[in-house]
């Protein structure tokens, strides 16, 4: 076999893969995670039932897959914010915007992590303290320059996260049929910053001017 | 080099961007500076399991046991990890 043909082959099995991947994604994103079965993505995929365990070994890998790819997505638009000096307001500007890309499958997983397989629950996990941990990054900056209050890394995530999955799991309460954080985020994004932001006095005073 | 499928770091799979993300700032390690020892060597399994159930809990303030848990099923996916 030349080295030619062999990377032809490479790359329509790569092909293949991403079409699964994406065929699964959108399947998930309509009838949610545990709904979704391997044989109805092979036959969006148009590919064999067989041919979807070649690129992934289960079920739960597959599943397992289009959280990681989803939730990476998000974190490198993130990473993006944080790596350009943005503050927190605009950084929680841009995790809202990524949100509510995806706000059915986030819905879906919200409704469903704790009833989905094991493999799930890690990569669900991982993307929850990579979007806190750049959340923090922002967040120190904004603490050290006194214009937020200081506080736990993990109870500033967890009242944010609070606060918009909320929003998230009922948007049929909150906004039915439409995206509950592109209705209401820009309120909970004000509200939010409201809550964190340290007295102009405490920014002064930091800041070594009072 | 890196984690072929991911991109990441092949002990923790932390995304690694910059030259600077990879240990001793050295493209050709694959795994990041956060796994690695002053020397450049991988760090051992258990301080691995330890720093990430640690950034678990700082990041979302897990139960230690759940974060503990979580880090060894992450780190059971890793290539680093999987003659362990
Ligand atoms: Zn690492």
């Amino acid at each position: 076999m030349s080295a030619h043909s062999s990377g032809t082959r490479e790359i329509g099995k790569q092909r293949t893969r991403r079409r699964i991947l994406a065929k699964a994604t959108r399947l998930c994103a309509r009838n949610g995670f545990s709904r979704t079965r391997t044989l109805e993505v092979a036959r969006a995929a148009r590919v064999s039932h067989g041919s979807v365990f070649v690129h992934f070994r289960s079920r739960d890998e597959l599943l397992s897959a289009v959280v990681s790819e989803m939730t990476r997505e998000i974190t490198d638009a993130l990473h993006a914010q944080v790596a350009s000096g943005a503050s927190l307001t605009h950084t929680l500007a841009a995790h809202l915007e990524c949100l509510a890309e995806r706000e059915q499958s986030i819905r879906w997983l919200l409704l469903e992590i704790p009833l989905l397989p094991r493999g799930v629950h890690a990569p669900w996990l991982a993307f929850q303290s990579a979007t806190s941990f750049h959340i923090g990054q922002a967040a120190e900056r904004d603490m050290a320059a006194g214009s937020i209050e200081e506080m736990p890394l993990h109870l500033l995530f967890n009242t944010w996260i609070g606060l918009v999955n909320h929003y998230v799991i009922n948007r049929e309460l909150f906004a039915p049929n439409k995206s509950a954080l592109r209705v209401h985020g820009p309120v909970l994004l004000e509200h939010f910053s409201n809550l964190i932001s340290a007295p102009a006095s405490m920014a002064r005073r930091r800041k070594g001017t009072a | 080099m890196s984690d072929p499928e991911t991109g990441g770091c092949v002990s923790c799979g932390m995304p690694m961007r910059s030259d600077a993300d990879h240990a001793l700032g050295d493209r050709s390690k694959d795994f990041c500076a956060h796994c690695s020892n002053g020397d450049g060597t991988m760090m051992r399994y258990e301080e691995v399991l330890t720093r990430m159930a640690e950034f678990l809990q700082t990041a979302q303030g897990l139960d230690e046991q759940v974060a503990h848990d979580a880090a060894k099923d992450m780190l059971a996916k890793m290539p680093a990890w999987q003659q362990r």
